[in-house]
């Protein structure tokens, strides 16, 4: 039944980012395209600094100082009643909001929510957990999590301040529903005294407890252990099930991201250089930089001992000095020469749903 | 039954133990700092009896004037003329005399009378805290039989007022200018620094080089043309408020620097942006996540700098330039004393000066004590 539905929920045409520094004009996101789904999982990877977290503060309109949003939209579908079935949408774009303005602060955190990579200092050390969600709570003059069966009263109490009991309850329920083990005693704890599981739970807990519309997941799990990350992610699926809300999933991590996604867009320096179904990408990728991303994961018995892992050749290019043609063709192992260096390559549909931006796929 | 209630009790304890603040820590470290603590009770000790019942402490009114003028301090006696040991401490009458060879006015204790020594004693009326009306004071000699009779523990000014009474009202305002000038220069640097180090840019600019030109004057000079310009026809009290504005207004650029590069390193903590990505706005930011972190550095300086915002009363008055009779303060007292011939002839008015000695000193000690106490990388 999802398979029909295909609601754009966030539609990136054509964004330029650009950082101004002395060295020079660093096109952190160049000319990106992409469209997230309502209550889909849209994966995003790529190497460090390809410009995944830059798109993602992006979206918040949160690009720090230096950096300017220098061209295309950022089409953001609000959906006006959140309870009702055929919602009206207000569409408008993101990147012409004032990013101190009252329509992005309610956005940020109220529809579109945010985790981040580190969650040791993702929380403001003096606030207890339960704080910190009631801050969350507060900023949306959010009603009370509804309860099952609960849906008149929350329509009763719409618009109204939560009292500092109701808050506490509200802050409970959520700990609770990240799994935090005995969550009546931990919404009292400071952050120093949570791990560092306890503490990225916190964090989706306060994204998800105004109840988003989106979450940016940006690399969630990438400063966890492996048993903690498998915890974080499941709760995450549960989550999205439960409260059908679109996931942007950020991260290099190709083993998290293929169990996460439906869909998934590969960056390379600013730009996405293929897009497609999860499934389509591993089974059949396009680009030559997914093929190379893919091969350089390790897997169990299929090699024999003593061979080396496969890696990309070559270092990323200087942000100053990017190349010319294809950016990737440096370090492609499929470079033609005369062609790839020479000639900028297209967005590409390649097969159904399937696109990638690589010259082998054009027409001489 | 007595198992369970002890199993009980340490679990609570133990809980207790789990979820012990930064602050809980913090009072448990300070309390084992034995001077540190001191310095905190001669305060405590100092404000209350100063600045909340100097009324009750003191034998007499502020204006009580008599004709024990420049009386030294009056003894007192635990032993009669017979050799005889009284309980209850007394003192005798005095003669006002003439040295003839000295040409100075003496007094002369008369043995014949003998009045004495009573705590909770009636004499003039006041009102405790403001509010209750009484007459009841520490310790004196009945008034309402013997008028005339005057004990001075620390001897007595030019117009014959009690010098203990005067140290006593006197420290009320000194403490207190202390006090309410380092929370109003609190306010300013905090408030500064905090938007200074978070907007950074053309904020940052003006405000780091009012902090610079401030500190560019001299203090003393700067205070004196700030207080010269204060009106003389002026109440005292409005001048007392003035003189904290401008002692506030002087002292808050050193404190906004540091709360400045406090902040630079705060605010690019990632909690700042996880509190920016959840919709905070600016000032939530600076000053409901950004500025906690500051607080503990804070209430350092804060401890510390208060006996030079008191020093700074005590100087300016001292110059005729802060306070001014009829108001009393520590300073305005000092100036009193600031003659070789006051120094001659009425010594015990140097009385003042180890009570300001002491309540700098526990400011001093309680600072670093704090300081010790906050700071969480401390091995002591």
């Amino acid at each position: 039944m999802s398979e029909q539905l295909r609601e754009p929920l966030i539609e990136v045409k054509d964004l330029r980012v650009e950082f101004d520094v002395r060295a020079g004009i660093v096109k952190a996101v160049d000319g990106l395209t992409m469209t997230i789904n309502r209550g889909k999982t849209l994966g995003v990877i790529g190497e460090s600094g390809c410009g995944k977290s830059v798109t993602a503060r992006a979206i918040l309109n949160m690009i720090p100082k230096p950096g300017k949003i220098t061209q295309g939209e950022i089409i953001y579908h609000r959906r006006l009643t959140k309870e009702g079935q055929p919602g009206l949408d207000d569409v408008f774009d993101l990147t012409k909001t004032d990013p101190d303005g009252k329509i992005i602060r309610s956005i940020r955190g109220g529809e579109i929510g945010m985790i981040f990579q580190e969650p040791m200092s993702s929380l403001t050390p003096v606030y207890t957990a339960g704080a910190h969600i009631n801050e969350a709570i507060s900023l949306h003059h959010l009603t009370p999590v509804r309860k099952v069966g609960d849906q008149l009263a929350e329509q009763v109490m719409a618009h109204r301040k939560v009292t500092k009991e109701e808050a506490r309850e509200i802050a409970i329920n959520m700990l609770h529903r990240v799994g935090i083990p005995k969550p009546e005693e931990r919404v009292d704890s400071y952050p120093h005294q949570l791990s560092g599981g306890q503490r990225q739970r916190v964090m989706i807990a306060i994204a998800l407890s105004c109840e988003p519309a989106m979450l940016i997941a940006d690399e969630p799990t990438t400063a966890l252990d492996v048993s903690i990350e498998a915890q974080i992610l499941d709760i995450m699926r549960e989550l999205q099930e439960s409260s059908n809300m679109a996931i942007m999933f950020i991260t290099h991590n190709l083993g998290v991201i293929a169990s996460m996604a439906e869909e998934i867009v590969v960056m390379y320096m600013g730009k996405v250089v293929e897009q497609g179904k999860v499934i389509e990408i591993f089974r059949d990728p396009k680009h030559p930089y997914t093929q190379a991303l893919l091969k350089s994961i390790p897997t169990l018995g299929k090699k024999k001992t003593g061979e080396r892992l496969a890696s990309i050749a070559g270092m990323t290019p200087d942000p100053f000095n990017l190349p010319t043609g294809c950016v990737f063709h440096p370090r492609c192992p499929l470079f033609m020469a005369g062609r790839c260096d020479k000639i900028a390559p297209t967005w590409k549909e390649v097969s159904k749903d399937h696109y990638a931006s690589c010259l082998l796929y054009e027409e001489a | 039954m007595a198992i369970t209630e002890k199993t009980e009790t340490t679990t609570i304890a133990k809980q207790k133990q789990a979820s012990q603040s930064y602050w809980s820590l913090v009072w448990w470290k300070f309390k084992r700092n034995r001077v540190a603590v001191i310095g905190g009770i001669i305060l405590l000790v100092f404000y209350f009896s100063f600045v909340f019942i100097p009324e009750f402490l003191s034998p007499y009114a502020l204006d009580n004037t008599s004709n024990y003028t420049e009386a030294g301090p009056t003894r007192i006696h635990f032993i009669d003329q017979d050799g005889k040991f009284h309980l209850r401490p007394f003192i005798y009458g005095v003669e006002k005399k003439i040295d003839f060879t000295t040409r100075k006015r003496i007094f002369v204790e008369d043995t014949t009378k003998v009045y004495p020594l009573q705590f909770f004693v009636h004499g003039d009326p006041y009102k405790l805290v403001g509010l209750i009306p009484t007459d009841i004071h520490l310790y004196g000699v009945d008034q309402k039989s013997n008028p005339d009779v005057r004990v001075l523990i620390m001897g007595a000014d030019a117009l014959g007022r009690d010098w203990f009474t005067r140290i006593l009202y006197g420290g009320r305002l000194s403490l207190m200018i202390g006090l309410i000038g380092q929370i109003m220069t609190l306010l300013f640097g905090t408030v500064m620094g905090v938007m200074s180090g978070y907007y950074g840019g053309w904020v940052d600019m003006v405000i780091q080089r009012t902090t610079e030109f401030l500190g560019a004057f001299p203090d003393i000079p700067l205070f004196m043309a700030l207080a010269a310009a204060i009106p003389s026809f002026w109440s005292p009290l409005a001048v007392y408020f003035m003189l904290t504005l401008i002692l506030s207004f002087v002292r808050w650029g050193g404190l906004a620097r540091q709360v400045r590069g406090m902040i630079l390193s705060l605010r690019e903590r990632e909690y700042v942006l996880a509190a920016k990505s959840a919709g905070a706005n600016d000032s939530r930011l600076m000053f409901r996540h950004l500025l906690p972190g500051t607080m503990s550095h804070v209430v350092v300086i804060a401890t510390l700098s208060i006996p030079g915002m008191i020093l700074a009363e005590t100087a300016l008055s001292w110059l005729g330039l802060g306070l001014r009779p009829p108001l009393t303060s520590w300073g305005v007292l000092l100036q009193d004393a600031a003659t070789v011939r006051a120094i001659n002839t009425t010594p015990w008015e140097l009385w003042t000066v180890p009570f300001i000695l002491v309540t700098i000193l526990a400011y001093n000690m309680l600072g670093d004590g704090l300081r010790d106490a906050l700071d969480p990388y401390g091995s002591r």
